[in-house]
């Protein structure tokens, strides 16, 4: 026996159980974070069934349910495994001044879904869960009932949503493009100012035309308040599980639904309905509600730029590394250099944008280009160039290795082939080599935006913000506004999750933001997976 | 070689013409083209790498200035004719400037004269208010207050006086306009006897006198606005309280000093000694106690925030004395000698405490200037002396300049660049006595609620949390990713590893915000309810996998399969999740029985640990999960790349695999495991968003693996943009920023340069 143990022991089969136990807990973290995201993130767009709960004072409590565990410390000799207690987001807010309840199981005397109730997604205080009492416009009733109320209320929602869309167009475009222009006129008096030019023709018809914009600026917001007032012409009482009532004009309202009375393929539908409606809307409610539009379209925006600004440059480092330096001590000693730079923590890059980028070339800028904003920063202060350029300086070694790699790989032959046959040598780069090590470069930059996407730390030093309040794209000359800040899926995430007011209320907006997020970052890093797999084999059989 | 061969090439291309002289023959285009390209790419090549260099020189650039030494410039001497010889008193003169520094005073006798800098010209004041002043014995400023005086006369007055600088803006042009007022006059002295010194303050509660008359005796005054009066109209009321004080010591007080809230009052005497007393009831004046200076007290001065007073004597010496509670002792706080600065020469004439920081200036009677700065316990400055005595010195209110008047009758301004006082490598490193603690100790606290705020920039805190981090990450991290890349490389089946092996390195491309935020807000609060479960876990799985590795061996080889295969990987798997599950499942049974009920509680009584939601176990998960993926994938590459034919040496010499991997494998690929622990180590110690998120990010020194920290990165993170561009705390988050990328560039090529001599070592085979 003693030697069979003996045997065992030193056969190491117990050492290499344990590195297989590694490897699957290696495997089971990183599936399990997946798998975590996706199930929190995913169910968030399910229109989930509203369960209303009768208790024993007679009470009732409606909404979602949201999760069942033991009570700490519960357990008593009737209840050896303790009591149990549900989470329900009640909703309400306004009403309730909580999100989310506790209910003791032991208290529950009977839970229902009623089809009737109706989920009223507003614009402000988060959902409503209750019943419709009566359906108004003005001071004259409509509708009554929870049953005509709710028939009377769909084609309303969707008229006010319409309308809603014209008042957004109206305070966001139109009014925006006056505000736009005065700011633009007083900025041109200021300067002339500045420059001491006192050509009172000039200065006559500026002050004319800043005028007849600010008469403008009063007519649309004329036309503004009577939109308004027709957003506010018809309201809607409702009550809530107990009877409390609650007036609200139909124009707060987002989106109303009765969960309970879908089928699956209705409910199938309004998933990809929500779906839609997070990717494509503005946030509300600090961010915690609507959508993440323009986290997406500023993510998208600052990784256009950087892609613009690192691909030149890596590709040009890696070419002079691979194909013209003289290979040696330098060329090592630089490559280890990239290497290093690859290691240096992202957070330092956002120091040195801070203060190389943002304060020292921002502000030079700001002196001798836009003086007659000053004290108010342009260039001097966090914007989406900024912050394109600092994550280009992070991802530039992603570039320049990826490249190298794509260089490597091109056949010995291709090179002489070229040059033997009269190409110079900058022509057989661009027409020979460049197109072989294209894929190459294209996994440096797919792994470079895949890296740039997921960074947060440097951006918020150098121009991300929680609200911006116009997208760095518009219709307004120069089109592309380097200068301003935007908003970033990752931040989006570290601000909603942590800087919100009401985190237990936020988190399924972060768990979307999440998941979307990770969903890009990893189709990327799978693509570039395969683009490199690809020129591998092609390659190795072109070599052949 | 090239030119060469394209010459020939391009010889063939082009034919030589008769206009072969001439600038555009597409061969010479090729060859300009050619160059040109190679120019370019070079110097493009460079540029990049030149900035990567450039990063490192601009952070150093932002972080020197942290250590210049101060300067200080003589900008202009202008003559004070009223000043002019030796034996003046300097208890009768006082100066001061304008925030701007353009207008100066001198304030002689109850005379004020004002100069207009740069250019030093007197000025001429429109209305001088009329008061007697031939009888002014004492000069005595209001600390805090600039510009506040309170003149002490020869009949046992004081008569209060300011000078205000009104501000105006004409076509953008700054015009400053001095304006002199006098106050009401009060009795200080009721036997109107002459004042010889006088402590006079301005506080919110009202006006704070202490007289000292021509026979030693002390007396306090204060007068103070009481509300009263009618019924419809509230009146205002002065209210005058008096108290003498007497006692030890006072008839030899030669410098008295009052606080601001009007609660202290401290005073040095002629044979060495500090007396202080509470004043907070002002008609029952209380000692608190008589201290040994060990020479005559000849200057004090309260600090900005009146805690720390300055002490300066007829020796020269200039120290600082803060009160402090005995924590043996207990009860009232009792003054304690806490630092000393560069002494003077000469005996100290005057001090002037800084209106925004820790620093003051000090002045003797040989004419040294100095600067100094209690916090990090340095004199920056050091003007040397020409032998005439100062008798009045300033301080500008920003900081920026100095007025010093001497008895030669010279006003010098001076301008001071003095913009980082507080660090020196001594106070960013080592623990240092700050105000209202008791010992020395290492603290990061870099901003507060007000300006008397004493910045506390301990760097070692941060550095600790960041070492902190570092370790209980890679303690988790690293043995889950070594052993896991030693069976990927050695023992798994090649098509389950085709699939492992990327599903674990897709992890490396996972943003750390997510890793942070589901660290802070999914796995904290959870770990919070199943921690004993956890605990168990951790136990009781290499248990688990010992008895079933055991069990297995009893099975017979034809259902066991070859090693490495999916149903091991399987096995693993069951094992793994059956024991967390059954962990998890008895959760509170074995908090019960192990944990006496309720963990938190037990931690706490047995270790003395407390048990914070954010911790540093949170972090070494959420840490260790993001650095797994660079570990194992580059330990397992440096496995998989050793020559399969030493592999195959081993095993046909008769070495089991066991031997072969203890022996041969794990020997010829240590330095590439050591790499990849150094590159992990590399991406742990600057990690932002994971420890930003899931610490309670509390600068705290402990070990105490329940209890959160700081590090530099989230320190950088949180207090950057908040930081004042230019200023000591913007610099020392660069100085930050600069430790890390010095750290992990170390770090990083020692990492490099071990796997590039591997790889040339391997090639060789």
């Amino acid at each position: 026996m003693a030697t069979r143990i003996k045997k065992f022991l030193g056969s190491g089969t117990l050492f290499v159980w344990f590195c297989g136990t590694a490897v699957a807990a290696s495997v089971l973290l990183v599936s399990g974070v997946l798998l975590l995201i996706m199930i929190n993130g995913l169910g968030f767009f399910w229109p989930h069934a509203l369960v209303e709960l009768t208790l024993t004072d007679g009470t009732r409590v409606l909404g979602e349910l949201k999760g069942e565990e033991v009570i700490p410390h519960s357990e008593t000799t009737a209840f050896p495994e303790g009591k149990t207690r549900v989470k329900l987001k009640i909703g309400n807010r306004d009403l309730y001044g909580l999100d989310f309840r506790w209910v003791d199981t032991e208290r529950v005397v009977s839970a229902d879904t009623p089809t009737d109730v109706i989920a009223v997604e507003r614009r402000e205080w988060g959902n409503f869960y209750g019943r419709i009492r009566e359906v108004r416009r003005g001071g004259e009733h409509v509708a009554s009932g929870n049953e005509d109320g709710w028939t009377a209320l769909v084609p309303l929602i969707d008229h006010a949503n319409a309308l809603h869309d014209d008042v957004a167009h109206l305070q966001r475009d139109v009014i925006g493009d006056v505000n736009y222009d005065i700011e633009r006129i007083r900025l041109k008096l200021r300067a002339l100012a500045l420059q001491g030019q006192d050509d009172p023709v000039r200065i006559a018809v500026l002050e004319a035309s800043l005028q007849a914009l600010e008469r403008r600026y009063q007519e649309h917001v004329d036309v503004l308040r009577t939109l308004s007032d027709r957003l506010n012409e018809y309201s809607v009482v409702l009550i809530e599980t107990n009877g409390r009532e609650l007036s609200l004009p139909v124009g707060h309202i987002v989106n109303a639904l009765r969960p309970n009375a879908m089928g699956l393929f209705e409910k199938i539908g309004t998933y990809f309905i929500n779906f839609w409606s997070v990717l494509s809307q503005e946030p509300r409610e600090a961010n915690t509600e609507g959508g993440i539009f323009p986290a997406i379209f500023g993510t998208v925006m600052m990784v256009l730029i950087m892609s613009v600004a690192v691909v030149p440059f890596g590709v040009l480092a890696a070419f002079y590394l691979r194909e013209y330096a003289r290979q040696g001590l330098i060329v090592r000693v630089i490559r280890v250099a990239v290497n290093n730079l690859a290691g240096v923590p992202s957070i330092v890059f956002g120091v040195f944008g801070l203060g190389f980028f943002v304060y020292a070339v921002g502000g030079t800028l700001d002196t001798l280009f836009y003086p007659e904003a000053l004290p108010t920063p342009t260039f001097g202060t966090g914007g989406i160039l900024w912050a394109s350029l600092t994550l280009a300086l992070l991802t530039v070694p992603v570039v320049i290795v990826a490249t190298e790699e794509g260089l490597s790989a091109v056949p010995r032959e291709y090179r002489e082939g070229s040059l033997a046959l009269g190409a110079t040598k900058i022509e057989s780069m661009i027409r020979v080599i460049l197109p072989c090590a294209l894929p190459g470069i294209l996994t440096g930059l797919i792994l470079a935006v895949a890296r740039a996407t997921g960074e947060v730390a440097p951006l918020m030093l150098t121009g991300v913000v929680k609200l911006a309040p116009a997208l760095p794209l518009d219709h307004h000359f120069p089109f592309i506004h380097f200068e301003r800040k935007f908003m970033h899926l990752g931040f989006h995430i570290f601000d909603v999750g942590f800087q919100s007011p009401n985190v237990e209320a936020a988190k399924p907006m972060v768990y979307v933001t999440t998941l979307i997020l990770v969903m890009v970052v990893i189709l990327l890093n799978l693509s570039a997976v395969a683009i490199r797999n690809h020129m591998r084999k092609k390659f190795r059989s072109a070599a052949v | 070689m090239n030119d060469a061969d394209t010459t020939n090439q391009g010889e063939r291309l082009a034919p030589p013409s008769p206009s072969a002289s001439s600038i555009l023959t597409p061969r010479m285009v090729r060859r300009w083209l050619d160059h040109g390209a190679t120019g370019v790419i070079t110097i493009g090549g460079w540029a990049t790498i030149f900035s990567i260099f450039g990063i490192f020189a601009y952070l150093f650039i932002e972080v020197a200035p942290l250590f210049y030494p101060a300067s200080w410039t003589e900008l202009i001497a202008v003559r004070v004719d009223a000043v002019e010889g030796a034996g003046q008193d300097p208890r009768n003169v006082s100066v001061g400037i304008d925030g701007y520094r353009e207008v100066g005073y001198v304030l002689r006798e109850g005379n004020p004269t004002f100069y207009a800098f740069p250019s030093g010209t007197p000025m001429r004041l429109a209305s001088v208010p009329n008061f007697e002043h031939e009888d002014v014995t004492v000069t005595a400023r209001s600390p805090g207050t600039p510009h506040r005086y309170g003149l002490g006369t020869r009949t046992g007055q004081v008569l209060p006086f300011s000078v205000d600088f009104r501000v105006t803006f004409e076509n953008d042009v700054r015009r400053i306009e001095p304006v002199v007022t006098a106050g009401e006059p009060f009795d200080a002295v009721p036997t109107g006897a002459p004042i010889v010194w006088l402590a006079y303050r301005e506080t919110e509660s009202g006006t704070i006198a202490a007289a000292l008359d021509e026979s030693g005796r002390l007396f306090l005054t204060k007068i103070q606005e009481a509300v009263g009066g009618g019924l419809f109209a509230l009146e205002r009321e002065v209210e005058t309280l008096r108290a003498e004080i007497t006692g030890e010591g006072v008839e030899a007080i030669s410098v008295l000093l009052l606080d601001d809230p009007g609660e202290t009052l401290v005073g040095g005497t002629r044979d060495g000694r500090l007396l202080s007393w509470d004043i907070s009831t002002i008609q029952r004046p209380r000692g608190m106690g008589v201290y040994s200076v060990g020479a005559p007290v000849t200057a004090l001065s309260y600090l900005i925030g009146d805690r720390s007073i300055v002490v300066g004597t007829e020796q020269g010496d200039v120290a600082v004395w803060m009160p402090q509670i005995d924590p043996d002792v207990g009860g009232d706080p009792r003054l304690q000698h806490i630092r000393d600065l560069t002494p003077h020469a000469g005996a100290v004439t005057t001090i002037s405490p800084s209106l925004r920081d820790k620093g003051f200036l000090t002045a003797d009677a040989t004419g040294e200037v100095a600067v100094h700065h209690s916090t990090s316990n340095q004199t920056l400055i050091r003007v040397p002396g020409n032998g005439h005595a100062v008798l009045a010195a300033t301080f500008a209110p920003k900081v920026d300049g100095a007025l010093v008047l001497n008895d030669a009758g010279r006003l010098i301004h001076y301008a001071v660049e003095n913009d980082y006082p507080e660090s020196t490598f001594a106070s960013l490193f080592r623990p240092v006595l700050y105000e209202g603690y008791d010992e020395p100790l290492h603290v990061w606290q870099s901003t507060g609620g007000s300006d008397a705020f004493e910045p506390k920039f301990g760097l070692w805190p941060l550095m600790f949390g960041t070492l902190k981090g570092t370790i209980y990450a890679m303690l988790l991290a690293t043995p889950l990713a070594v052993l896991g890349a030693i069976y990927t490389a050695m023992f798994m089946n090649p098509n389950v590893r085709a699939v492992v092996k990327p599903v674990v390195e897709i992890m490396e491309a996972f943003p750390t915000v997510v890793l942070g935020f589901l660290a802070g807000l999914w796995l904290a609060p959870l770990l919070e309810t199943i921690f004993p479960g956890v605990v168990a876990a951790l136990i009781a799985l290499p248990l688990a996998v010992t008895t079933v590795c055991i069990a297995w061996q009893f099975l017979p080889a034809t259902m066991r399969g070859p090693s490495g295969n999916v149903t091991e990987l399987a096995v693993f798997f069951l094992i793994l999740c059956g024991t967390v599950w059954v962990c998890l499942q008895f959760n509170r049974q074995i908090e019960v029985w192990f944990f006496d009920s309720d963990y938190t509680h037990w931690l706490q009584s047995t270790f003395g640990l407390a048990y914070d939601q954010r911790n540093a176990l949170v972090i070494a998960f959420a840490m260790g999960m993001a650095v797994i993926p660079t570990i194992f994938s580059i330990s397992e590459d440096s496995l998989s790349n050793i020559p399969r034919h030493l592999i195959a040496g081993s095993l046909a010499l008769g070495a089991t695999p066991w031997q072969t991997l203890t022996k041969l494998v794990i020997i010829s690929a240590s330095p590439g495991l050591f790499s990849a622990l150094m590159i992990g180590l590399g991406r742990v110690v600057g990690e932002t968003m994971i420890v930003l998120m899931a610490t309670g990010n509390t600068p705290v020194l402990d070990m105490n693996l329940f209890n959160g920290f700081r590090t530099l990165s989230a320190n950088i993170a949180v207090e950057m943009p908040e930081a004042p561009h230019g200023g000591t705390l913007y610099r020392l988050l660069f100085l930050a920023g600069l430790l890390l990328f010095v750290f992990t560039s170390i770090v990083n090529t020692i990492a490099e340069v071990i796997r590039q001599r591997l790889r040339t070592r391997y090639s060789q085979f």
